[in-house]
């Protein structure tokens, strides 16, 4: 099968300067189209039925895409099983949904608040529960996730079972106004934070915080061994993951206006370590095409309606067969630029 | 008399009812190449592990450059400059040689993450120093045309090679090497002896575990000998050779003598 990963790869690295400025501007304007495409004759075939397109372009694709990319940093670069990220997505949440409707604050003057305190949570889970390993951390995170939702359907402060109502939504900037049934700048509000992710990814990944990920994940000890501080660059992953998971989640709230904790069940985190595994653990081009298919899918063929999930299941386990380390796995290769020494 | 930059008193190891180690002491001098032989089950990759921080040992001071490091933790005391390889080769086979030494080398960067994402003068300047430096280890181990080439997909002989050269990139004064030349045949064996000696003659000191008898002869400035975690002889390469304890150790007692 042709590794179209690296064939990808080989003619990004065989572009020059240039080129690869226009090539990157060129995808960004065609993704901020996308809430558009819809509407032109020869993109309309991505029309979901009964939902609108716009409003699943938001929520689940991009906000998938979002959570994905983040949880991928976790999972995916340092090997950390993390099976309740949805908490931190419900921290973010929540941050929006109190402090949105109980202060005066905006959603843009929240949201440093909402990653402030998700990272800060990913701090406090991880100090503990990353001197565990493997499955035994897997089960913490799991009862982590479990906790918060919890913890918001007993608290009177969360509104308990009935959740937040009222949220407002985020006031205009640059002239783009945010409403309930206008999906369009949410979306490029997400996609402004996919692309920071991104950006923020990659210089990750060919420095010293990659490298040291990369030991933790191939083997622990041995970075251990090595020099590499495990604890620290543990906390950071858990931590940056868990940023990204909470500022998601205070963009959902904003958008939806209304949070409730049934909204942050087990299932979503299991969902959005499916986009990881599906896409290619530890590729971030795999991790948004996963993502992308994943969240847009069911709404494709929501007509069938009954036996949807049906489908959805056997896509998934075909892929799965066909190509199991995701449709884009991590790198293969054998070459790699290190643009530091040029 | 040379100065020591690694001293084991009275160390124990024991695992529930087992001594893996009793009592050992052993001192290595700066500059020399020491080498830990014995047969089996003698403890000589526990001494490596305890010193290391791999195991807490139970009892006993481990002193390096005059200053005890019982109960570091790994990463420490690979910073503070002792550095090993494995029995079993353990690379990070997903990531490059170069790679691999470069992570190494990662351990005196005073750069941490938000200097690799803001992408700041100093990290920049480190990684590119780091960078030039792991490609000459490569090229002092001999396998600097790997460099781009997968760890795992590297020949077996150039798997050791870098690990060493990994080892290195932590820019360690103690050199711990682990059987460095199981599975290497005799020419290989002399080749690497060569390399040890080259390692020690850069300045490393270096401590060496080895099974193959005419290798460690040929190199060693001191050898020491465990059998049953217990330090039976401690000499030149010369004379423990005939020391009577150690071949005791190694082929058994005479049936007469028993």
């Amino acid at each position: 099968m042709i590794n179209i990963r690296d064939k990808g790869a080989s003619i990004w690295e065989n572009w020059n300067r240039t080129k690869r400025v226009t090539f990157v501007l060129i995808l960004i304007a065609a993704l901020a189209l996308l809430p558009y495409a819809g509407t032109f004759p020869l993109t309309s075939f991505l029309n979901t039925p009964i939902t609108s397109y716009q409003a699943v372009l938001v929520y689940p694709i991009a906000m998938f895409v979002l959570m994905a990319l983040g949880l991928n940093i976790v999972v995916g670069k340092s090997g950390l099983l993390d099976l309740g990220y949805v908490a931190f997505f419900a921290i973010g949440a929540y941050t929006m949904g109190i402090l949105g409707t109980t202060t005066h604050m905006n959603t843009w003057e929240i949201l440093p608040f909402g990653i402030g305190f998700a990272m800060l949570a990913g701090l406090i889970l991880g100090l503990p529960a990353l001197r565990l390993r493997g499955d035994y951390l897997a089960i913490v995170t799991l009862g982590f996730g479990e906790i918060v939702r919890i913890i918001a359907l007993n608290l009177t402060q969360t509104g308990g079972p009935n959740g937040v109502v009222g949220i407002p939504n985020p006031p205009p900037i640059f002239g783009q106004k945010f409403e309930l049934n206008d999906h369009a700048g949410y979306f490029w509000i997400i996609l402004t934070m996919i692309l920071l992710v991104i950006w923020m990814v990659r210089r990750f990944t060919i420095r010293r915080p990659g490298r040291a990920w990369e030991a933790i994940r191939q083997d622990e000890d041995v970075a251990a061994l090595m020099g590499v501080n495990l604890l620290v660059y543990k906390l950071w992953s858990f931590s940056i993951g868990a940023a990204i998971g909470g500022g998601a989640g205070v963009i959902y709230a904003s958008k939806v206006m209304f949070i409730a904790p049934d909204m942050f069940t087990f299932n979503v985190s299991v969902l959005i370590l499916a986009c990881v595994v599906f896409g290619g653990m530890g590729n971030m081009w795999g991790v948004i095409l996963g993502a992308s298919i994943l969240a847009y899918l069911p709404e494709r063929i929501r007509f069938i309606s009954n036996s949807r999930q049906l489908v959805f299941g056997l896509v998934l386990l075909v892929i799965m067969n066909v190509r199991p380390d995701g449709l884009l796995p991590r790198k293969k290769r054998e070459k790699i630029k290190h643009k530091e020494v040029k | 008399m040379s100065e020591k930059i690694l001293e084991l008193k009275n160390l124990t190891m024991r695992f529930g009812g087992v001594t893996a180690l009793d009592t050992v002491n052993l001192a290595v001098n700066k500059g020399e190449i020491c080498a830990l032989i014995g047969p089996n089950g003698a403890g000589k990759t526990t001494v490596f592990n305890v010193i290391t921080g791999v195991y807490q040992a139970t009892a006993g001071e481990i002193i390096f450059e005059g200053k005890n490091i019982l109960g570091m933790k790994r990463h420490h005391i690979t910073k503070i400059g002792m550095a090993r390889t494995f029995q079993n080769v353990r690379l990070w086979g997903e990531m490059t040689a170069l790679e691999n030494v470069i992570t190494a080398t990662d351990v005196h960067k005073q750069s941490g993450l938000p200097g690799a994402l803001l992408g700041l003068p100093r990290s920049r300047r480190e990684e590119k120093r780091d960078h030039i430096r792991a490609q000459e280890l490569l090229d002092f181990m001999g396998i600097g045309h790997r460099a781009d080439q997968l760890g795992k997909n590297l020949p077996y002989g150039d798997q050791r090679r870098l690990e060493i050269a990994r080892a290195m990139g932590t820019s360690p004064r103690l050199l711990l090497l682990d059987e460095p030349a199981a599975g290497f045949n005799p020419a290989e064996k002399v080749e690497l002896a060569t390399l040890i000696k080259k390692i020690r003659d850069a300045g490393y000191t270096v401590l060496l575990i080895e099974h193959d008898m005419s290798l460690i002869m040929g190199i060693s400035d001191r050898v020491a000998v465990l059998d049953f975690g217990i330090k039976i002889a401690d000499d030149l390469p010369g004379k423990v050779q005939n020391d009577p304890k150690v071949i005791e150790a190694y082929l058994g007692v005479p049936a007469d003598a028993s």
